[in-house]
C-alpha cells in the first residue's frame, strides 16, 4: 500500500515563510478594517453537522463537502462556507441580540474541486455580515467596505461589480417555468453563454420577460447599462428593482471607489441563498473573482422570523498572492544574535533577548557552540552578534566577526 | 497596454480560426509561420496568440493566463469549467452520436449495456438524463472496433459524415448533442477588458457572417 505521509492532500498546500508573512499581513489589514468599522469577531468549528448547510432548500451541493461520521455514525462535514454557521449562531445563542449585528470572521472553507484543474480545496477566507438592516443604507455600506477592503490592501486598479438577483427572479416568476427549466437558463446566464440562452429562450416565443432575460447577460459595463435596461425592463416587475440598483449605483459613483464600481445584471449566482443585491470583487491578475457577497434576507432568523441580513467574503489567499507579486515580502532576519560562551552566561543570555525586545529589536538565541556563531549569522544575514561570558559581554558586528 | 491572449485549439479549429482573423484584416504571418514559437504575436491588434490542445485552452481560460479562446464544444462538454461562452462561430460542426451495429436494437431488454467511448462525462451526463445505468469503458483510439470486438454494446463519439461507421457495419442511433467552434472569455477579463473582448467577439462574429468588420 502506499504510504502518503510525506505529502498534502490535494488541493492543499503548506504556507512557508514570506507566503505565510503575507498572509498574515492582508488579515491583519482587513481584520483592522473590519473592528475600525465596527464589527465584532466571531469563530465557528471547522467541522459542523451537514444539517447546517441543508437549511431549507439553501443547500450546498452535497458532492462539494468534505464529509465524516461523528461516533454516533451521524453526518459531519468540514466547513464549506462560513454564512451558514453564522445563521446558526444568530438562531441560537444570538436570538435575543439586538440588531442590527455586525460580526466577523476570518478561516479557511473547504470544497471538493475537480481534481487536477489547479484549484484549492483549502482557501482562507476573511468576511463580514451585517444581519438585521436592510435597504439603500445597508447595502452601500457593504459595498463600499468592500471596496475599501481591496484599496486598503493597495490593489489597485480593482472592480467593484454589482448585480441585483430580484431582476433575473421578477422575470424567470413570469415566465411560469419549473425548477428545472429556472436552473437552465440561470446557468446559461450566468456563463455568460449567449448562443445558448438564445436557443433555450425559443421555446418562450416573443414574450416580452423571454427577450429582456436573452439581453440580460449582456447588460454589463458601468452607466450606459441603466440607460439600455431602463427601456428593456419598462413594463416588467423588475423595473423596480432596476431603479433601486440605479440608485445604490449612482451613490457609489459619487464616492472615492466610483470609477471602480461597475454593474453586471447578469450576475446570478450558484448560492441560491442571495435575495437581493449580489457583488463581486476582481484584481488583475487573477482570473477569478476575490470578492463575492450580497443580501440574503430568507436565511438568518432570530426566535423563528427571518431577519433580513448582507455579506461578504474575501479570498485571502487570492489577496496575499497578489500582494506577494507586487511587492514581495521579504523574509525576515533577526537584528541580534545573542551567544553564551558558558554555562555561568546563560541567565544574563536570557535577560539580554528580553532587553532587546523591549527595544523594539528582534533578537535571535544562539543554541550551538560560541565558534560556530560568526559563521551562522553571515548564513542567516543577522547583522550584530553579542558574545556573553560571566559577568561581561563583547559586541561584533557580523561582518567583523567573519573576518 | 496589455494584449489581449487568444487561445487556439491546435489543428483544424485553428485554421479556421486564422482564415477568420485573415477575413477581419489582422496579419496572421506569424501564425502561417510559426517555426517553434508558442507565442505569436498579431502586430497592429494587440494581440498574442498561444496554441494549445483543446483541453488546455480551457484551462488557460479558467485560470486567466489567457483572455479569449476558441475551442470545441465537444470539448467543453466533456472537460466543463467556469468561463463566459459567449459566441458559436458556427465551423468545426459535427455531432455527438451514439451509434452500434447497423440493425442492433439498443433499448431492447434490460440487459446492462456497456458504451466505449473517449468522452466518459459527455456518456455519463446522456444516459443520467435517461435514468439508465451503463457501463462506461474508456478507449483512447478507434472507438469503432470496441462493438466489433465485442466489448460494448454501442459507442459515443464525434460524427462528422458517418462514413467511418458506414464502412465498418455501424449506424447512428441517436443524436447526443451538436458541436461547433465556440468563444470562450475569463470571466475577469471580460470585465477588465470589456470594450476591446467585445469589439474583438463582436467582429469575429461579423466576419463570420460575411459582415464588415467594425
Amino acid at each position: 500500500m502506499p504510504r502518503y505521509n510525506l505529502i498534502t492532500p490535494e488541493g492543499t498546500r503548506d504556507y512557508l515563510f514570506e507566503e505565510a508573512a503575507a498572509i498574515q499581513k492582508t488579515e491583519q489589514t482587513i481584520h483592522h478594517l473590519f473592528e475600525a468599522r465596527g464589527f465584532s469577531r466571531v469563530i465557528t468549528p471547522a467541522i459542523e453537522f451537514l444539517d447546517v448547510y441543508n437549511e431549507n432548500g439553501h443547500s450546498i451541493p452535497v458532492e462539494y463537502m468534505y464529509k465524516l461520521t461523528d461516533y454516533k455514525g451521524r453526518l459531519m462535514v468540514i466547513r464549506p462556507d462560513s454564512t451558514m454557521p453564522i445563521a446558526r449562531l444568530c438562531a441560537t445563542r444570538l436570538r435575543d441580540a439586538a440588531l442590527p449585528l455586525r460580526l466577523y470572521y476570518s478561516q479557511s472553507v473547504y470544497a471538493q474541486n475537480r481534481v487536477l484543474a489547479g484549484r484549492r480545496d483549502e482557501v482562507k477566507q476573511s468576511g463580514v455580515e451585517l444581519i438585521g438592516a436592510e435597504g439603500l443604507r445597508a447595502d452601500l455600506e457593504m459595498v463600499s467596505l468592500a471596496a475599501d477592503v481591496l484599496s486598503g490592501c493597495h490593489l489597485k486598479p480593482f472592480r467593484i461589480e454589482i448585480g441585483h438577483i430580484g431582476i433575473f427572479n421578477a422575470l424567470a416568476d413570469a415566465l411560469h417555468i419549473d425548477e428545472v427549466e429556472r436552473e437552465q437558463i440561470r446557468l446559461y446566464i450566468e456563463s455568460k453563454n449567449y448562443p445558448a440562452l438564445d436557443d433555450y429562450l425559443v421555446r418562450f416565443g416573443d414574450s416580452h420577460e423571454a427577450t429582456v432575460l436573452r439581453q440580460l447577460p449582456r447588460l454589463f459595463g458601468t452607466a450606459q447599462v441603466f440607460t439600455q435596461a431602463q427601456t428593456l425592463l419598462a413594463g416588467t416587475k423588475a423595473e423596480e428593482t432596476l431603479s433601486y440598483l440605479k440608485k445604490l449605483y449612482e451613490q457609489l459613483c459619487r464616492m472615492d471607489c466610483g470609477s471602480m464600481v461597475s454593474v453586471d445584471l447578469g450576475i446570478v449566482n450558484r448560492t441560491d441563498y442571495y435575495t437581493g443585491i449580489v457583488f463581486k470583487g476582481y484584481i488583475e491578475g487573477h482570473g477569478e473573482e476575490v470578492l463575492s457577497g450580497g443580501r440574503y434576507d430568507r436565511l438568518v432568523k432570530q426566535n423563528g422570523a427571518y431577519v433580513p441580513a448582507i455579506g461578504f467574503a474575501v479570498n485571502i489567499d487570492a489577496v496575499a498572492h497578489a500582494i506577494n507579486q507586487k511587492e514581495p515580502i521579504a523574509r525576515a532576519h533577526a537584528d541580534v544574535l545573542i551567544v553564551a560562551k558558558d554555562e555561568e552566561a546563560l541567565p544574563h543570555a536570557f535577560e539580554l533577548l528580553s532587553r532587546y525586545n523591549e527595544w523594539g529589536k528582534t533578537a535571535e538565541f544562539f543554541c550551538d557552540d560560541a565558534e560556530k556563531a560568526r559563521a551562522y549569522a553571515t548564513l542567516r544575514g543577522i547583522p550584530k552578534i553579542v558574545f556573553l561570558k560571566e559577568g561581561q559581554s563583547e559586541e561584533v558586528s557580523a561582518e567583523e566577526a567573519s573576518k | 497596454m496589455k494584449p489581449i491572449r487568444i487561445a487556439l485549439t491546435k489543428g483544424r479549429l485553428e485554421k479556421d480560426t486564422v482564415a477568420l482573423f485573415e477575413t477581419m484584416g489582422f496579419d496572421c504571418t506569424a501564425l502561417h509561420n510559426k517555426g517553434r514559437r508558442l507565442i505569436l504575436p498579431i502586430p497592429d491588434a494587440n494581440i498574442e496568440v498561444v496554441l494549445a490542445k483543446a483541453a488546455d485552452v480551457i484551462t488557460y481560460i479558467e485560470h486567466g493566463v489567457c483572455d479569449v479562446g476558441v475551442v470545441g464544444k465537444d470539448t467543453i462538454m466533456e472537460y466543463g469549467g467556469s468561463f463566459f461562452e459567449v459566441a458559436d462561430l458556427g465551423f468545426g460542426a459535427c455531432r455527438f452520436a451514439l451509434a452500434g451495429k447497423k440493425g442492433d436494437d439498443f433499448y431492447a431488454g434490460y440487459a446492462e449495456k456497456t458504451i466505449a467511448t473517449k468522452y466518459p462525462n459527455v456518456t455519463r451526463q446522456f444516459f443520467e438524463k435517461k435514468n439508465m445505468d451503463v457501463n462506461i469503458v474508456k478507449i483512447e483510439g478507434s472507438v469503432e472496433l470496441a462493438p466489433l470486438l465485442g466489448l460494448a454494446d454501442a459507442i459515443v463519439d464525434i460524427v462528422e459524415t458517418g462514413s467511418t461507421l458506414r464502412e465498418n457495419g455501424l449506424e447512428v442511433f441517436e443524436e447526443v448533442a451538436p458541436i461547433s467552434a465556440r468563444v470562450i472569455v475569463n470571466t475577469v477579463s471580460m470585465k477588465l477588458d470589456q470594450q476591446t473582448i467585445e469589439t474583438l467577439i463582436g467582429n469575429m462574429e461579423r466576419a463570420r457572417k460575411g459582415e464588415e468588420v467594425r
